[in-house]
């Protein structure tokens, strides 16, 4: 039975496992899904079509699958999903997709969002991410597996945020960041951008690569990031060498974000439903979302 | 008779309209009014002399009407209609004067509004916003993530503060502003267009910014204040400019342009 206090609002028609933990004052709505050993800790409020997997904790006062704050967003039935095995500080906010962005916001598994930490509709966070506190996700953005983004950072629509890089703190990113890179801005001054100043030495060790892959991607980072002038011929030098595995990923990502609007890949979506929506999804409920609403 | 939650607590003496919706766990204090159509959803506290109009929708965990902590006692705070405020919002009651905010507004996740800030209709308040305390913020004003309106400061009405702004002097209406301390980087010429500006006003404006924010290292340029203040016929949003920028100064001419 699960372990569920008496002043907490539960809809009847919540599926909620066994050994699920629903603290005090938590509210959870009707077409939510809470699997086994999921701990919500105190005043966490779960609504929406939200999907939560196994051993996820929940800091107090979560929000999790309350409506976008997309001004386009009319009231669809549109989707969380949340893995396995994630923690969730205080104050942490996950929003349900947007029909306009293929009805989907989902979080992978063994990730950290630290205290206060925004994730807004149809993004996707990946596996093993680590947000620092207060970090705001707006909307459309891809946290790839194993990024790291420092407090208060803040991230623009449609962004993606590749393998292992690392954002620092308090850094407006408005750009695609590439994978094992560390992005960060120096000082405050808003005539300095944030770039990619280096390698995130930590990422690579984590992503437990080869000494010669970790070399060459070494290499082809600082060639292409030094200077970012004429990327997009760096980026073909490098491809006509054959390059292969994480550096011909790390090309391939660059060139996307180049052929992107502002240097996002992802703005090519905007306004359709991103290849992820159908890896994520079982065919029924793509007919689901899809069905148009009465 | 409003759906209220049973396991709300709603303080004798409050007034609510018949059908406002009040969730679990929410608190409603002693002088706290309430309009019709409002929804507070679960574990809402207000408190304070707290006035909601119509149809306003407060999501969970937010406090309107927050003491501050000071010990100086409640405030008061009022809210016209059809604002939506979300999720971990503090607005705070004003002490000297009420905390308060106009029609249509969003507040989202996050924001703070300090005591006695006055807020105008149809504004966007983005993640982690701060309003500091008796801020005056304009009409159609939007901020983005973690922008700071530092206490005391007007910003003027269609204006953008982007993220991570600090607006920590009057800003001008109509302009985008950024960086700390701020600079005016031009004409927020896409909110004028949504809201029905036209291309001659734009225009107008977009060259008076030219001549007003040129300089780096001052905020204005006093020769050019001066001398579009001695124009005539200036146009009534360029007008509207030159008055914020310069209170006891009256443009020369009649308006139109």
């Amino acid at each position: 039975m699960a372990e569920v206090s008496v002043l907490r609002e539960v809809d009847p028609s919540a599926r909620i496992a066994p050994d699920a933990v629903i603290g005090l004052y938590c509210v959870v709505g009707p077409n939510v899904t809470i699997g086994p050993s999921s701990v919500l800790v105190r005043r966490v409020f779960v609504t929406g079509n939200t999907t939560i997997g196994s051993g996820n904790v929940f800091g107090e006062g979560c929000v999790l699958g309350a409506p976008p704050q997309d001004l386009k967003y009319a009231g669809g039935a549109t989707l969380l999903i949340i893995g396995h095995r994630n923690q969730f500080g205080r104050e942490v906010t996950v929003h349900v997709g947007t029909e306009l962005g293929g009805c989907l916001t989902r979080i992978g598994d063994d990730n950290v969002l630290m205290d206060g930490c925004h994730v807004a509709h149809d993004c996707y966070v990946d596996d093993r991410t680590h947000l620092g506190r207060n970090v705001l996700l707006a909307g459309h953005i891809h946290v790839q597996t194993g990024a790291v983004i420092g407090d208060l950072a803040g991230v623009q629509h449609f962004a993606t945020i590749g393998r292992y890089a690392r954002v620092g703190p308090r850094t407006p990113v408005r750009r695609d960041v590439p994978p094992y890179s560390n992005f960060y801005s120096v000082g405050y001054d808003w005539s300095t951008p944030p770039a990619v100043r280096g390698v995130h030495e930590a990422g690579i060790e984590a992503a437990k690569l080869r000494p010669d892959e970790q070399r060459e991607l070494r290499q082809a980072l600082r060639e292409l990031f030094d200077d970012e002038s004429a990327l997009q011929t760096k980026i073909e030098q490098l491809v006509n060498l054959g390059v292969e595995g994480e550096v011909a990923a790390l090309c391939e990502f660059c060139q996307r974000s180049l052929q992107g609007l502002y240097g996002r890949h992802r703005e090519t979506f905007r306004g359709k439903v991103p290849p992820e929506t159908e890896q994520f999804l079982s065919p029924d409920q793509l007919a689901d979302i899809r069905r148009p609403t009465a | 008779m409003p759906d209220i939650s049973p396991l709300a607590v709603v303080k004798p003496g409050a007034e609510l309209a018949a059908d406002v919706c009040v969730g679990p766990f929410s608190y409603i204090g002693p002088e706290v009014r309430i309009g019709a159509g409002c929804i507070i959803e679960n574990n809402v506290t207000i408190t304070g002399r707290t006035t909601l109009g119509d149809k306003n929708h407060v999501f969970p965990l937010t406090a309107i009407g927050a003491s501050g902590g000071n010990g100086l006692g409640d405030g008061e705070c009022v809210l016209g209609t059809a604002n939506t405020i979300r999720e971990h919002v503090t607005i705070y009651a004003g002490l000297e004067r009420p905390t308060s905010i106009g029609t249509d507004n969003l507040v989202m996740i996050h924001t703070e509004i300090g005591d006695g800030a006055v807020i105008g209709d149809h504004g966007i308040f983005d993640n982690c916003s701060h309003i500091g305390s008796s801020a005056d913020v304009g009409d159609y004003v939007r901020t983005s993530g973690f922008a700071a309106i530092c206490p005391g400061v007007t910003v003027g009405a269609y204006t953008f503060v982007t993220g991570y702004a600090s607006v920590d002097r009057d800003a001008p209406p109509y302009a985008i502003v950024q960086g700390f301390p701020i600079r005016v980087r031009g004409v927020n010429s896409r909110n004028l267009k949504r809201c029905g500006f036209g291309e001659d006003d734009i225009s107008r404006l977009k060259q008076a910014f030219r001549e007003l924010f040129n300089d780096a290292e001052n905020y204005v340029d006093q020769a050019a204040l001066k001398r579009l203040l001695a124009e005539p016929n200036v146009n009534q949003c360029v007008r509207r400019l030159l008055e914020s920028l310069h209170p006891q100064a009256q443009p020369a001419g009649d308006s139109h342009g």
